[in-house]
């Protein structure tokens, strides 16, 4: 007998909820239950690849150290880069590891391995990390889509984020952090009306599924399940209400006003939160376009840590911010730095990692890992265990080859975790 | 027009060069780059040879500019570092002249101040004998270029945001703003500022404002872009792009004692260019794409030789590049010796 539980043993179903009330949480397994349910994930993805040297992992007034400066941190003998002041500032809440080794330097299998978790071709896709989570702690109270993505640009359903997992748990993305079109229904439609329309979708789904695989008719399922619960909280689309001053926190660029949103997504309950903001592949102007970028991402993931905290989330909310790689020591003739996964890093903070922690160190000019190197399967093992979730629990049968929701070959970084 | 360079020598450089000045008597070319050195080169006529470089900076040397009568070398870092010296001898320094990069700097025709400008969005005008601070404007913008108009009255400063403010020569009154936003833009979280140098010509009636026209981001896809401003009016009068959406920066130019202009680029994906041209023409009237991205050129007082600070072939490339000996490879600016 499997000792781990299974996705249905993590759901709390609202009559359990309302029937045990508060005695529930009396109850061990209850109590776990809504522990479990609690927590939440952020995910900042700097797509294109953040220089680890003009941010996390600065090398100041050497060959490859570029002309910034250091600081310091909250933590002392930390520094990081002069362009993340307010960063800086909070590296007491944060666990920074500067000695991410990975293998791909190519963006088109680079941003697929790193975001799947996965160094080796096992012969199926792994799930994206927020894939995962969204299977293995489910949709949480909220009810709300459990993986949702926001993004500069288009919006949309990707199933094919699930990896093996199947469909359904696919990413939901929000197109510059608004609502899909015609959320709303439609004010000529009443209530009764789409009721009416709903049962007859209903009934066509169970005649579709007759013919269709599981898993398939499960996701074209629950695309409707995801619209009808945001149908009710569009309101977590909307900053317009919020202060101005938040606003003004935040940044008024996309970034920060993406980051407002899934301030407000997580406020809500939504299990996994990925923002995303392109434009990190600096192979040219590397150093004024860092000078531009890195201050309004200080800005908004600051003001994200500081929320988090004020609200009590972070203590729940595991929060990671990464890129495909970092950049090249070298600096090219168009005055930028190339792909360059071989010393790069990653910071986390929040649920289930060890606060003003500092791991794996990168050698005088960056340019290679001087201690324990680590590969993103390694990140994922320290994040599900994070989260509470076993990374080799068996999540996939390819054929007769059992696979893990994380890769096999790794351990979790033991000094990140809380 | 009918000149045709030619390379005479090319001379090796350790390090990345991104700006480069003869001395006012042309016997020396100083060199600022990416390391915590000002170089010096000894020119005789046929080569440089080095001379002992000037230490105790920080970060990136990142602007130089020279006495136009005296062998006084003022010369800046990213740190906000300033000083004057002459020879290898420390006239003045101020450690922290700018909170962090300071971009350029400029000396004023009569060579009695010079103005520097910064990435902490200040404006300075120094006393250039004694190092005196006597003037400072906040620009509300990263400052990326300056100059002094021939008559020494104004100031121009060009932020990143491609706003050209001329202003008296103590930063008191902003005079009138010229509009140069063509080479600003701003893609996604990143803004382009494409501003990269100021020029006066025809004794002070055309300014030239010279970088990119962006056109996306992250990797800056971009135009070498010229802008001719009447100075009087502020009208824009010309424009001069070369080559397509890849060749990138203007990263210097300047004017030939016989008018024409000399500019060098450096591209993203294009590899760079030294481009002649005459002020009032559309197209230049010769082109050398042989340099690898270069970044700086130095015009000597005699008109007849000039230096390019390219960048050695091959200098791009993912992930980790070894040489021949398995060590981590750097990158060079070859110094190419032209005469004309």
């Amino acid at each position: 007998m499997n000792p781990l539980c299974t996705p249905g043993e993590h759901h709390l179903s609202r009559r359990a909820f309302l029937g045990g009330g508060l005695s529930l949480l009396a109850t061990p397994v209850l109590a776990e239950a809504l522990k479990q349910k609690d927590k939440q994930v952020l995910f900042v993805w700097l797509d294109g690849g953040l220089s680890q040297l003009e941010s996390w992992d600065p090398k100041p007034n050497t060959e490859f150290g570029g002309p910034f400066r250091s600081i310091k941190t909250s933590v002392p003998g930390v520094h990081f880069s002069e362009l993340m002041p307010k960063l800086a500032k909070q590296m007491h809440k944060l666990c920074v590891v500067r000695s991410m080794c990975t293998k791909d330097n190519a963006h088109s299998s680079g941003v697929d391995r790193i975001q799947r978790g996965d160094p080796t071709n096992r012969g199926v896709p792994y799930p994206h990390f927020g894939a995962g989570v969204a299977k293995l702690l489910g949709p949480g109270s909220s009810g709300l889509p459990p993986y949702v993505w926001i993004k500069p640009g288009s919006g949309g359903f990707r199933a094919e984020d699930a990896g093996f997992l199947g469909p359904k748990y696919g990413s939901l993305a929000f197109g510059d952090g608004k609502p899909p079109e015609n959320l709303l229904r439609h004010p000529d439609i009443s209530v009764e009306q789409d009721a009416a329309r709903n049962e007859l979708r209903r009934m066509l789904d169970q005649r579709f599924a007759a013919k269709r695989e599981k898993r398939v008719v499960e996701a074209n399922a629950s695309v409707f399940d995801m619209a009808e619960k945001l149908m009710a909280r569009a309101d977590i689309f909307d900053t317009s209400r919020l202060p101005e001053r938040d606003r003004e926190r935040y940044g008024r660029h996309d970034l920060g006003q993406h980051m407002l949103v899934a301030r407000q997504m997580l406020e809500a309950g939504v299990r996994f939160v990925k923002v995303t903001s392109y434009g990190w592949d600096t192979h040219g102007d590397n150093f004024n376009a860092h000078a531009t970028m890195v201050p309004k991402f200080d800005q908004a993931f600051s003001a994200m840590l500081e929320d988090l905290e004020a609200s009590g989330l972070l203590k729940t909310t595991l929060v990671i911010c990464l890129s495909e790689f970092g950049r090249t020591p070298r600096i090219n003739g168009h005055v930028g730095r190339d792909h360059w996964p071989e010393a790069w890093s990653i910071a986390m903070a929040g649920h289930g990692v060890r606060h003003g922690t500092l791991i794996g160190e990168t050698n005088d000019k960056g340019t290679a890992v001087k201690s324990q190197p680590y590969d993103i399967g390694s990140m994922f093992h320290t994040w599900y265990r994070a989260l509470g979730i076993d990374p080799l629990r068996t999540e996939f049968d390819n054929a007769g080859q059992p696979l893990p929701i994380a890769h096999d070959e790794m351990i979790p970084i033991k000094e990140a975790l809380s | 027009m009918s000149i045709e360079p030619k390379q005479i020598a090319e001379i090796k450089s350790e390090h990345q060069i991104s700006a480069a000045r003869f001395s006012s008597d042309g016997g020396v070319l100083a060199t600022a780059g990416y390391e915590p050195l000002v170089r010096r080169w000894q020119f005789d006529g046929k080569t440089l040879t080095p001379l002992p470089p000037l230490d105790g900076f920080h970060g990136y040397s990142t602007a130089i500019a020279w006495h136009p009568k005296l062998p006084r070398l003022f010369c800046a870092d990213s740190w906000g570092h300033l000083r004057c010296s002459e020879g290898e001898k420390t006239l003045w320094q101020h450690e922290s002249a700018h909170d962090g990069w300071l971009r350029q700097i400029a000396v004023s025709p009569e060579a009695s101040r010079i103005a520097t400008c910064g990435k902490d969005q200040f404006l300075c005008v120094w006393d250039a004998a004694t190092g005196k601070k006597l003037h400072e404007h906040p620009a509300g913008e990263d400052v990326y270029a300056l100059t002094f108009s021939p008559d020494g009255q104004h100031l121009v400063f060009g932020d990143m945001r491609g706003r050209l403010v001329v202003m008296d020569r103590d930063l008191k009154k902003a005079h009138r703003t010229l509009d140069a936003s063509v080479l600003y833009k701003l893609d996604r979280i990143q803004d382009l500022g494409g501003l990269r140098t100021l020029l006066f010509i025809d004794g002070g009636k055309t300014l030239l404002a010279a970088g990119t026209t962006p056109q996306n981001g992250a990797t800056p896809q971009s135009i070498p872009t010229i802008l001719h401003f009447d100075f009087a009016s502020g009208r824009l009068t010309q424009t001069f792009t070369h080559g397509a959406n890849k060749e990138g920066f203007i990263h210097d130019l300047v004017q030939h004692p016989q008018g024409h202009l000399m500019a060098v680029t450096s591209g993203t994906p294009g590899s760079g260019m030294l481009i002649l041209v005459n002020p009032a023409d559309k197209e230049p009237f010769h082109v050398n794409t042989k340099m690898a991205n270069c970044h700086a050129l130095a015009l000597h007082p005699d008109g007849t030789h000039f230096v390019v600070a390219s960048t050695n072939r091959d200098s791009n490339g993912n992930g980790r590049s070894l040489g021949k000996n398995g060590e981590y490879k750097t990158n060079s600016s070859p110094l190419h010796l032209f005469e004309i």
